[in-house]
């Protein structure tokens, strides 16, 4: 569905001259500054993934999805989105994509909603039938029904997102992609994005790839990720996997009746508070019933849980060993 | 050829369902065409009550009596009015090349200058025309101009020409934004050049710029050589009625010059950072 190829991407500043004197100046020669924002990717994503682009702020994860979307020349590199590149052929290719930005609309803002939708229906030769079908299960979806006749600058950033959803997905692309689709929204909305990602993931196959932030997002949509870092990928897989590989350890929490808290020899003690500690260990060496055993032969116990590794520790680790490197 | 007629249909079709959902804007903020209703008539015509002033005190310009300083000051209003129409965007290019406002052309399946002009179409544009088209019947009446068949379609090609010549060398000013990565806003310059060398004959002005004007920065295409092939006055390059088809091939070959620069330019296209 989606290949990338071996993809870069510079970036050029220009030091800025000051008024017209500096523009002129500027369009003859120039102090140029490279930053390297992409520096060789090479992915595929099949029909049907719901992909997770996850990585610190600057890492490249915008730069990757402008050059995936068409919105960027690679500097080197190439981007196949059904087998047609992207930049030789963008306005074929970009039929079969849909883009929604978090920080910015791709609504008209002098427009109503539904009017926005209506030159979209003409600018991609929508049928009226499908057209009318797909805001339908928009609506059940999104419930943007209410805010079809509501002009996009009055909007909530909620209902702007809903109404940006909706808006990429009126032509059934094959792919959306989403940058940063939940920043700053309401836990309601950023439930009914969920909701709306799942539902056109299971309804259409629509492939799914987003940047995000939000480990919730990760941990509810995405069954595989890529973690990038300066511009490389530093992991690609199965989330369950890559938990399971570079985070295989669990916290043990308990809570004894006094602060003299025992020690364990396979144990990790990671932080003590009174008489609450944590123990960090890994499956492999130990089971939970074992440790449990053995801390309550020492003393007392009164409560306790098993927390697996999260997201953040994976990529806290991935971006670690890049570090290190 | 089918598939070229396809294709223009579909341009036509998303272009007229622009130009509803611009009608309805207006309808909806009627305030915003105020404005230009009556600012933009009245700049006009004072401009005009300058030339008549300048010509009441010395007769003539250049060897161009009144009536036909009018006739080329009207023309020249009505190409600046259609090339406002459609061509207006182009004086904001280096802004939209900062905000990175071309990330919604490019990922839709239609050419991005297409869209970047005609997804805001310019309606206001055609109270531009009102003023050029009253001072252009002035003219006519006055040097006793005879309409024809050929010199109407004359005419009418050179201001279609003139509108390209205007409209391309707004996206060629507004490409540069895409090589020195700032929002160099040219609008204003731009418009008191134009104003200069398109409503006052260029043999007024010194040589050097006569020659820069008819073959570096093609302007005196845009009225200036047609109006006198039209009027019968002779020019450095000859009188000729020939000189409308002339601006319209100029047109045609600015217009390409300024779609290839932009072309280029839109491979440098870096959006907007956060
Ligand atoms: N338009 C731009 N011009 C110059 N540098 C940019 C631009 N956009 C991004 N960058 C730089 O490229 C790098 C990657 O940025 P980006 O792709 O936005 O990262 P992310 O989305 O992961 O936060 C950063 O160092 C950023 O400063
Ligand atoms: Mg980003």
């Amino acid at each position: 569905m989606i290949r990338v190829n071996d993809l870069h991407k510079e970036y050029h500043v220009v030091k800025k001259g000051q008024g017209l004197s500096g523009a002129v100046k500027g369009l003859f020669k120039s102090e140029k500054l490279t930053v390297n924002a992409v520096n060789g990717l090479n992915f595929h994503i099949n029909e049907g993934e719901i992909v997770g682009f996850i990585g610190p702020n600057g890492s490249g994860k915008s730069t990757t999805i402008k050059m995936m979307t068409g919105i960027l020349t690679p500097t080197s590199g190439e981007v196949l989105i059904n087998g047609q590149n992207i930049t030789k052929h963008r306005k074929e290719a970009v039929r079969d994509i849909g883009v929604v930005f978090g920080q910015r609309t791709q609504l008209n803002w002098d427009l109503r909603l539904e009017e926005s939708f209506e030159l979209l229906r003409h600018i991609y030769r929508i049928d009226k039938k499908q057209y009318s079908e797909t805001l339908e299960v928009m609506d059940e979806i999104l419930g943007i029904g209410e805010i079809l006749s509501k002009p996009v600058r009055q909007m909530s950033l909620g209902q702007r997102m809903k109404g940006d959803l909706a808006a990429s997905m009126l032509h059934s692309p094959k792919v959306l992609f989403l940058d940063e689709p939940t920043i700053g929204l309401d836990v309601g909305t950023k439930y009914s994005l969920r909701k709306f990602i799942k539902e056109i993931n299971r309804l259409r196959k629509t492939t799914v790839i987003l940047t995000t932030h939000d480990l919730g997002d990760i941990q509810q949509l995405c069954e595989r990720i890529i973690i990038i870092n300066s511009g490389v990928i530093m992991e690609d897989g199965n989330l369950s996997e890559i938990v399971e590989r570079i985070a295989p350890y669990r916290t043990l929490k308990v809570e004894f009746y006094d602060s003299d808290i025992p020690k364990h020899e396979r144990a990790e003690l990671i932080s003590e508070d009174n008489n609450v500690a944590c123990y960090k260990f890994f499956k492999s060496e130990l089971t939970a019933a074992e440790l449990i055993r053995d801390l309550s032969g020492e003393k007392a116990i009164k409560d306790i849980s098993i927390e697996e590794a999260g997201i953040d520790d994976i990529i806290r680790i991935a971006y670690g060993i890049k570090n290190v490197e | 050829m089918k598939k070229l007629l396809d294709t223009l249909g579909h341009y036509l079709d998303v272009t007229l369902c622009n130009i509803k959902l611009a009608l309805m804007v207006i309808i909806e903020y009627p305030a915003s065409i105020a404005g230009w209703l009556i600012s933009n008539p009245i700049q006009f015509i004072v401009g005009f009550a300058t030339i008549k002033f300048v010509v009441a005190q010395f007769g003539e310009i250049n060897g161009w009596n009144y009536g036909q300083l009018a006739f080329l000051y009207g023309l020249s209003v009505i190409s600046h009015a259609v090339s406002m129409m459609f061509f207006v965007q182009g004086w904001f290019m280096g802004y939209s090349v900062i905000e990175g406002d071309f990330d919604r052309y490019l990922t839709r399946p239609l050419g991005v200058l297409y869209q970047f002009f005609f997804t805001t179409f310019n309606i206001f544009g055609i109270t531009d025309l009102i003023p050029g088209i009253v001072v252009f019947i002035y003219g006519c009446i006055e040097t006793g101009f005879r309409f024809t068949l050929g010199n109407a379609v004359g005419i009418l090609v050179m201001i279609i020409g003139a509108a390209f010549i205007r409209g391309g060398i707004y996206i060629m000013l507004g490409s540069t934004s895409f090589w020195t990565k700032s929002a160099n806003d040219f609008g204003q310059y731009t418009q008191e050049i134009f104003d200069k060398s398109t409503m006052y004959p260029i043999s007024m002005y010194p040589e050097s710029l006569q020659f820069i004007l008819t073959y570096l920065i093609p302007i005196g295409w845009v009225s200036f050589y047609p109006v006198s092939g039209l009027m019968g006055i002779e020019t450095a390059v000859g009188i000729g009625s020939g000189n409308v088809w002339i601006t319209f091939a100029v047109g045609i070959i600015v217009m390409l010059a300024a779609g290839l620069m932009f072309r280029i330019g839109l491979r440098r296209y870096e959006s907007a950072g956060n």
